[in-house]
């Protein structure tokens, strides 16, 4: 059983070694759990998963293995469904939630909710809702979620959790997960991947190094002996090109908070952030109003910023296919005499590190959206979110 | 053995007491996450009184290196000492000086040792330290000397998600993220804080708190260390708990930024 959960954790993508694995099992000799499954719970979370953005991971596997256990606390998936209607307490009101405490059950101890919970939970074998006896929502017995009992037992749900399972059945981790959209904090995490210190490039020796000329100066026998060495200092320099108004707007927040944290992290040498609707064409834009005329010409910023900068473009890649391939489809500014995609192509060539961030992407080539998988073909595109920045900002520092 | 439980000041989960304890019994450092404010580092002093050990603390910078914690070699001064021609200056030993980790090493009894921030250092940090950190000795290249622990050291780290650890180094770890309190958690949080608090005092400004919380808007949502002293300033200026929630008093010490301040003042309004 044991191996089963090893191999099931693995197989929900939590990296778990062998001497974690060990540490664990040193752990059970150790009686650390102290007997529960509860413990035990906490203590292989403990032990196996080192990041919180793992918890729910973990919490999806240990449910697969372990809810066969003939336990009487186990909750099945099936009951936690039923259970699971918490977007309706907000019908709930004051005045309701009143009146069903006054009806019955309103003084209990918990020792007698706890024996009544199990009896129930072993008598019950259907879905149930709103009566007075059996396990579901909405009810007024001490049992299920969203009653509005006062002293009962809450299983799933919004609340605090005591149990394992209840942990488990609430998905308390679910938003700290990887895949999620990310915040500002954790923007800044995974900008700090994309710093390249220049005393790898190939550059000479014009810094003194004062701890190794102290160190040979001491083992020379006080006479003075120099040591230099090569500056250590961020050499990447970053170019901003972000998609703004228009299908962008529900993503101001997001954009906002990733601008932030790019310019939060000053260990950059230099960071140049222009704006364009939709598609770069022959103009991009100094704000994210985008404006005509505070705009720059996109072939000045070839000729000026050089093709080592590292270039991010942020946008949905929402556009009517026009917007992309015709040489007049850009309806709110100057074309240049060529297309959104030549323009595109273009900046491919000059730049040699380019990727596309994108809030919304469709996995796979989506048909449906015609513009997004063609750029998908032209940039290396990925979503906004923390483990999709993270392989594009190992994108960006590839050689 | 070893055993840790909430202390008087400290009220920790049952969970992170688990933890604790797992990690006295297999002799692993734990690794402790978690927001800001809920408390990482107060857990060290608390597991140090608890056990009625010494608490030895490692404040980590951006600039600290693995070694500093080992031992330094102080050359300046034998180069000094050496034109004077003070005695002992042939002696190394008289110019290694341990660092905290050395410290926990050396000492007599068994130790607390927090790491503390162990993120702000470079990304390399920890790995120099694995080797250390699981065999609790390390070698003084100078006087060809090894340091090794006498007891072996309890060790707490806390790390604030700036940077992500190396594998190598997590593995080595238990792990707890301290969860933010529940209401009733924090309701006892407070109290073990304050003497005498008011009740109708606590009851608002939880409710408050736990109000601005919940505004997604908010970039530096307050923590329960911020709780705390907004408590505190409103016990010293004699708030009247009615108005805490239409009034917000003393705000600023609860929200830093302006642009939460801000938000937090559209909402009440």
């Amino acid at each position: 059983m044991f191996t089963t959960f090893f191999y099931t954790l693995k197989a929900k993508g939590l990296d778990v070694s062998l001497s974690e694995w060990i540490t664990l099992h040193d752990a059970l000799n150790k009686g650390l759990n102290n007997s529960s499954l509860t413990g035990f719970y906490y203590m292989a979370r403990s032990i196996l998963v080192k990041n919180e953005t793992d918890f729910d991971k973990f919490d999806l596997a240990f449910e697969e293995c372990f809810k066969g256990i003939k336990s009487e606390n186990t909750i099945t998936d099936t009951m936690l469904e039923w259970l699971d209607k918490s977007d309706m307490m907000e019908l709930l009101h004051e005045e309701a939630r009143s009146f069903l405490n006054q009806s019955e059950d309103l003084q209990v101890d918990k020792e007698d909710v706890e024996t009544k919970f199990k009896d129930r939970l072993k008598d019950q074998d259907s879905e149930h809702n709103g009566g007075n006896y059996w396990i579901g929502t909405m009810g007024k017995t001490s049992f299920g979620n969203m009653g509005g009992n006062v002293g009962g037992i809450r299983v799933g749900g919004s609340t605090g959790y005591q149990s394992a399972f209840a942990v488990m059945g609430a998905r308390k981790y679910k938003d700290f997960r990887n895949d999620k959209m990310l915040d500002n904090r954790q923007f800044q995490m995974a900008f700090r991947k994309l710093r390249q210190f220049s005393s790898k490039l190939d550059i000479p020796k014009t810094e003194l190094d004062i701890n190794q000329t102290i160190d040979a100066t001491c083992n020379n026998g006080g006479y003075l002996k120099i040591v230099m060495d090569k500056p250590r200092k961020n050499a990447v320099k970053l170019l901003l090109l972000m998609d703004s108004g228009g299908t962008m707007i529900p993503f101001t927040k997001l954009l906002n908070e990733l601008f932030q944290a790019i310019h939060k992290s000053n260990h950059y040498k230099d960071v140049k952030t222009y704006y364009f609707h939709n598609c770069i064409y022959s103009k991009l834009y100094k704000t994210p109003e985008c404006e005509n005329g505070d705009w720059i010409d996109t072939e000045w910023m070839f000729r000026n910023i050089d093709s080592d900068y590292k270039v991010i473009i942020v946008g949905d890649a929402a556009m009517a296919p026009e917007e992309l391939y015709s040489d007049t489809g850009n309806y709110r500014g100057p074309n240049g005499g060529l297309s959104g995609e030549q323009w595109l192509l273009l900046l491919k060539q000059h730049y040699k590190k380019v990727v596309w961030l994108n809030p919304k992407m469709a996995p796979g080539n989506a048909p449906w959206r015609e513009a997004e998988t063609a750029i998908k073909n032209i940039f290396p595109m990925y979503k906004l979110t923390i483990d999709g920045l993270n392989e594009a900002l190992v994108k960006l520092m590839s050689r | 053995m070893n055993n840790f439980s909430s202390t008087d000041e400290y009220i920790a989960s049952e969970e992170l007491m688990g933890s604790v304890n797992i990690a006295i019994a297999l002799e692993k450092p734990l690794l402790i996450k978690g927001e800001p404010g809920t408390g990482k580092t107060m857990l060290a002093k608390a597991v140090a009184k608890a056990l009625g050990k010494k608490l030895l603390i490692w404040n980590i910078k951006s600039t600290t290196k693995a070694q500093e914690g080992l031992y330094t070699y102080d050359t300046i001064q034998r180069l000094y000492d050496s034109q004077f021609g003070n005695e002992g200056v042939d002696d190394i030993a008289n110019y290694i000086k341990l660092g905290k980790l050395g410290e926990a090493f050396e000492s007599e009894e068994q130790v607390v040792l927090l790491i503390d921030e162990i993120d702000k250092a470079d990304l390399e940090f920890p790995n120099d330290l694995l080797w250390e950190l699981d065999q609790m000795e390390f070698y003084i290249h100078e006087t060809k000397r090894s340091v090794k622990a006498n007891k072996r050291p309890i060790v707490i780290i806390t790390s604030n998600a700036e940077k992500e650890l190396p594998d190598a180094f997590l593995r080595r770890c238990i792990f707890h993220y301290i969860d933010f309190p529940s209401k009733e958690l924090m309701e006892e949080i407070v109290r073990s804080h304050f003497d005498n608090v008011e009740e109708n005092m606590l009851k608002n400004a939880l409710d408050t708190f736990y109000e601005i919380r919940t505004y997604s808007q908010l970039r530096k949502k307050p923590a329960t260390s911020e709780l705390i002293d907004w408590l505190n300033a409103m016990m010293i200026g004699g708030i009247d708990p009615n108005k805490i929630k239409a009034e917000l008093p003393f705000v600023g010490v609860l929200i830093k930024k302006d642009e939460d301040l801000e938000v937090v003042r559209r909402r009440v309004n």
